[in-house]
């Protein structure tokens, strides 16, 4: 009998616990879901205004490839590409936007994790990140980094970073290419 | 057990990385800017706070076979409890801590301090062991951040100040001050490489402190018998 109680006890109490810790989960999650989503939202558009300014976008429906997420038909022509590349550090989310005739009009680096000093600088508010980025703007085809006898000057120390944001971007033109 | 000499333990005697020496993959991973350093730190000082305290409470119910997986749950609902406020709060901080909250639920400081400590202690020392504890791993942080990040980029504050417009940046996108220009940084410094320098170095440094202050305090004490 005493064996019994040696092994329900260890386990009622753990699964009181997991039960209590599960519904202050749910309850925390009901309370911030709705705002969470708001944000995530609020921050989508935000990129998509930066890239390509429109009164409005429309989702169109996209097979997750792993590498594009969202396609949004911008209203007053073009679109907005959301990509996901890996980095050196981990995976990079940009907003690219694109005209009609299938050049970049602007990116927004939405979500990364790179070096701090080095490939972070492609995403910081600095002058060094807006130069980065503005070079993207007007470019199409194919896009990749001067060494590889494209347009774009990468950033010192974070070649990993400057390349998969040239795939990222050249992907983007890519899709809308066969889209358009 | 009294809060000053608690505070001590936390910052210098018992610091978690510099002489526990636990918690190091999470140090190295993230303090290459102060902003990172700064965030992870109180994030994690609040979360072992709050593990501390709950587990200090339950402390007489939980079965010592379980003990393990019990603390894993409380710490885990707490970094989740944690990280979903701050999405929907603070989404700036979020969104540049985002890789490192989920991280807190692997770092041994939060373990290794409810099983060492807060599972055997009063709620009001427990408490006060987290905020300490915690307090000493922003510290280390923070040195580790400032060292590397100027060494390794010339600026200071990066993430929380904007250099060029001198702006306080609260989403971690400022460049921080210019110190010297970045061309003469040793980009090393902010690999991981760096890391296990600067930490190696620091815990160098804190060790020869001690012993030349229980050097200092032994020499006393003889000369007190004499």
């Amino acid at each position: 009998m005493s064996k019994v109680r040696d092994f329900l006890k260890p386990g009622a109490t753990l699964l009181v616990v997991a039960v209590i810790a599960a519904l202050v989960l749910g309850l925390v999650n009901m309370l911030t879901a709705d705002r969470i989503e708001a944000i995530a939202l609020e921050t989508t558009t935000e990129a998509m205004q930066a890239v390509l300014p429109a009164d409005s976008y429309t989702d169109l429906e996209v097979e997750d490839d792993g590498e594009i997420n969202s396609v949004y038909a911008a209203a007053g022509g073009g679109w907005v590409v959301e990509v996901t590349e890996s980095g050196s550090q981990g995976t990079i989310t940009m907003m690219v936007g694109v005209d009609e005739t299938f050049s970049c009009t602007g990116i927004s680096i939405t979500d990364s994790s790179e070096t701090a000093g080095l490939g972070a600088v492609a995403s910081q508010s600095s002058e060094k990140g807006e130069a980065f980025r503005a070079q993207f703007v007007g470019v199409s085809g194919t896009v990749s980094v001067s060494k590889e006898g494209g347009e774009i000057d990468a950033l010192s120390g974070a070649t990993i970073t400057s390349r998969a944001i040239c795939t990222g971007v050249t992907a983007a033109l890519e899709y809308c290419a066969n889209l358009g | 057990m009294n809060a000053k000499q608690q505070l001590k333990e936390g910052v210098i005697t018992n610091n978690p990385v510099l002489v526990q020496q636990i918690g190091l993959c999470a140090t190295m991973a993230i303090s290459t800017s102060l902003f990172n350093g700064l965030g992870m730190g109180l994030s994690v000082l609040i979360i072992l706070t709050c593990c501390n305290v709950v587990i200090s409470l339950i402390r007489k119910i939980i079965p010592e076979q379980v003990r393990l997986a019990i603390f894993v749950v409380v710490i885990a609902g707490f970094v989740t409890i944690v990280d979903l406020l701050l999405q929907a709060f603070v989404p700036a901080l979020s969104e540049s801590l985002g890789v490192f909250i989920p991280l807190i639920v692997v770092n041994c400081i939060i373990i290794g301090r409810a099983e060492a400590f807060s599972s055997k202690q009063s709620v009001g020392a427990s408490f006060r062991d987290g905020v300490f504890q915690g307090l000493g791993y922003t510290v280390v942080l923070v040195c580790m951040c400032l060292i590397r990040e100027l060494l390794g980029s010339g600026t200071i504050g990066g993430g929380l100040f904007n250099g060029a417009n001198s702006f306080l940046t609260l989403d971690g996108t400022g460049a921080g001050f210019q110190i010297f220009p970045d061309t003469y940084a040793a980009g090393a410094m902010i690999l991981p490489v760096g890391g296990f320098l600067t930490l190696g170095f620091l815990m160098a440094l804190l060790q020869y402190i001690l012993r030349k202050s229980a050097e200092k305090k032994a020499r006393k004490e003889k000369e007190g018998e004499e």
